[in-house]
């Protein structure tokens, strides 16, 4: 086997454990395994579509969890306030489909909770169990919720076209703020802190192979998020070896130069933004219906940072070292959460590994700015590239060229 | 034929009129070369050539389209292609990779072999075959400045203007440039040169432009350019000094 292949053969190897996992692991602790596992996953999505985002084309963006979030209350604020009734209540603002109800709900704030303040609630009281209103299906939340990310995408795209480097993180971490304020600020409809609650993934429990799972069983959250990480790196892998990887990529290295070879830097510039932030959206959407709440801590900048550590510490230029570094850090963090005592002093682990986390990103910024994963994959991709080299120059020299280049580069290299 | 007209361009950055009314015409498969002082213009007129920056007044016109309003992606397609006086290959992209951009860019398809067997014909050309999977920034400036000429055949455009092509260049790399300007303007492409290089803009050249501070003070043959007194006094100076090789340092206007 070439060892072009043992990067192919290892990420088989991968899938293949992940797949068995939830079936083969015995050991304690399962559901909370499975939720590291299912966490892990949905950073991996965020960590990966990142990277494309600063590694590949070099858009340093502090709004990726903006857009995860945006697609987790999309879903969110979908599935609290539109409901179907085969009956108006004539109180809620509604518009009749096909024989049936749009309800939707008059925001309330916090106290919807009692869920007697409401106008479907008092419809509700009023029908006495006569009429079944039907939820939202949680499938159209996380397509809705996923477009409206792209949007955004698109929007922040256009308005970041001429802002490069420290002006573009800013402006994004900006947005980022922007956005968790007014979440935090619209009690009235978004409950602020408090958050707001989403169905669960299946709401009614699912039948998977005869096995009947409920709501709060992990195996179908996990593959669901498992395959949607598959599916993202899938889409990413088809982007990376298209023209679109080509293009954002000399749009990184230099935006200038790409244009004047016949890049359309703007339009690629807009697309990565909306590729990537319907992935972080869709992202969002299933991690929200997932851990049934969001809230405005989610888009907190310390959320961000992870993600960026993430991505940093395996390797921002490639999206698999990124999703693979994402999960083992999910893993590392939860693992460090065990404290322990030096000589009569208590060591809280609960604090102390973020630090230990933050030493192992300045160290890697400082001894490894590919990342601690990428240079091995490039061990394995391109390690044969030197070797080459030079047997294509003794080829060369063997035919006789007097090769210029080669032998001026000596004293020209730079 | 290629015809580029240039009328009346103006630029101003503040209050440094940088062009001031610029005009001239290439008709055909003309090589020229584009001298004149530090700061005299000549990388603005090539910005705003090349629609990285929007002239304040004048047009530009390439085989009948005007292009002086365009982004500079549709000027590449349009038909005009440079390369830049401080070498801006991309670094972190391999060789291979670096001429695949203008290419796709073109429009032409990834998939099937004939991009990649037409770059390695171009890296064949530039004695840079066996670099083809190192990354960009494992070669030397010389190379680096070999690729930029490469992507520029890749991109096939009608007409090419050329920043400093022989800055900071071994003579045996020169040699390769050489050969590389006669052969591209042998198949009936149009070539502006900027250098500070009197000798091989002289070879190489038929007719010169000279910018001084903004104004085109010379549009001439090399000879007369040569005996021109605005000239003399304004960029050549008296005979003794000619064969200096000054690096010009206005790129980042």
């Amino acid at each position: 086997m070439k060892r072009q292949n043992v990067p192919q053969l290892l990420g088989a190897l991968i899938v293949a454990f992940f797949v068995a996992f939830p079936f083969v692991y015995t050991g304690g602790n399962y559901d909370y395994i499975m939720h590291i596992c299912i966490i892990g996953f949905f950073y991996a999505i965020l960590a990966s579509s990142w990277s494309m985002l600063a590694g590949y084309a070099g858009q340093f963006s502090f709004g990726h969890m903006a857009f995860m979030g945006l697609g987790a209350y999309t879903t969110a604020l979908f599935c609290h306030y539109f409901f179907i009734s085969p009956e108006p209540t004539g109180i809620c603002t509604e518009f009749a489909i096909g024989g049936q109800y749009l309800i939707v709900k008059n925001p309330i704030g916090v106290t919807s909770t009692t869920l007697t303040q409401d106008c479907l609630a008092q419809a509700m009281e009023k029908w006495n169990g006569t009429v079944e209103v039907t939820r939202m299906p949680v499938w159209l939340g996380i397509i809705l919720g996923t477009i409206v990310g792209g949007i955004f995408g698109l929007l922040i795209g256009l308005l970041v076209l001429r802002l490069r480097a420290a002006y573009l993180a800013l402006f994004t971490l900006g947005f980022s703020e922007i956005l968790r304020a007014t979440i935090s600020a619209e009690i009235q409809i978004t409950r602020g802190q408090a958050g707001l609650e989403l169905p669960s993934l299946f709401e009614n429990g699912i039948t998977i192979a005869g096995h009947f799972f409920s709501k709060t069983d992990k195996i179908p959250p996990y593959f669901v998020m498992f395959f949607l990480l598959l599916g993202c790196l899938a889409v990413l892998y088809w982007l990376s070896q298209s023209r679109f990887g080509l293009f954002v990529r000399a749009l990184r290295e230099d935006q200038d130069a790409a244009a004047a070879l016949g890049v359309n830097t703007t339009r690629y510039k807009v697309l990565v933004f909306v590729v990537t932030s319907s992935m972080a959206a869709l992202a969002g959407t299933v991690y929200g219906h997932y851990v049934t709440i969001i809230t405005p801590n989610n888009l907190m900048i310390l959320q961000m940072s992870l993600v960026v550590a993430m991505a940093v510490i395996a390797g921002v230029e490639n999206f698999i070292a990124a999703a693979i570094g994402a999960i083992l850090i999910e893993f590392m963090l939860e693992m460090l959460r065990t404290s322990f005592s030096i000589g009569g002093v208590t060591v809280d682990m609960t604090l102390w590994r973020l630090v230990f986390f933050g030493v192992l990103l300045m160290l890697t910024l400082r001894f490894a700015r590919n990342g601690l994963l990428v240079p091995v994959i490039d061990f394995f991709t391109r390690g044969h590239v030197a070797a080459e080299t030079v047997a294509l120059r003794a080829a060369q020299s063997g035919r006789g060229s007097d090769d210029p280049a080669e032998a001026a580069s000596q004293e020209t290299r730079t | 034929m290629i015809e580029l007209s240039v009328s009346r361009l103006n630029k101003r950055f503040g209050g440094n009129h940088v062009l001031k009314d610029v005009s001239f015409e290439i008709n055909g498969a003309e090589m020229i070369g584009l001298i004149g002082p530090n700061g005299a213009g000549k990388t603005t007129l090539t910005n705003v050539l090349d629609g990285a920056v929007k002239p304040n007044s004048g047009t530009v016109y390439l085989n009948g389209t005007r292009i002086d309003q365009l982004p500079s992606f549709e000027v590449a397609k349009a038909g005009l292609g440079r390369t830049f006086q401080v070498t801006r290959s991309f670094r972190r992209m391999t060789v291979l990779e670096n001429l695949y951009v203008p290419a796709l860019a073109q429009g032409r398809s990834h998939k099937g072999k004939e991009v990649r067997e037409e770059a390695l014909e171009v890296l064949d050309f530039l004695t840079m075959a066996h670099l083809r999977n190192e990354y960009a920034r494992a070669l030397s400036g010389g190379q680096q400045k070999l690729l930029e000429l490469g992507r520029l055949l890749m991109l096939d455009p009608d007409v090419i203007i050329l920043d400093e092509p022989f800055a900071g260049v071994h003579p045996k790399l020169m040699e390769v440039i050489y050969e590389y300007i006669r052969r591209v303007n042998g198949r009936g492409k149009a070539m502006i040169i900027i250098s500070h290089q009197m000798d091989s803009i002289f070879a190489l050249c038929k007719r010169l432009l000279v910018l001084n501070y903004g104004d085109l003070i010379a549009d001439d043959t090399p000879d007369n350019v040569k005996n021109d007194p605005v000239v003399i006094e304004a960029y050549l100076g008296t005979t003794e000094d000619r064969s200096g090789t000054g690096q010009d340092d206005d790129e980042t206007r």
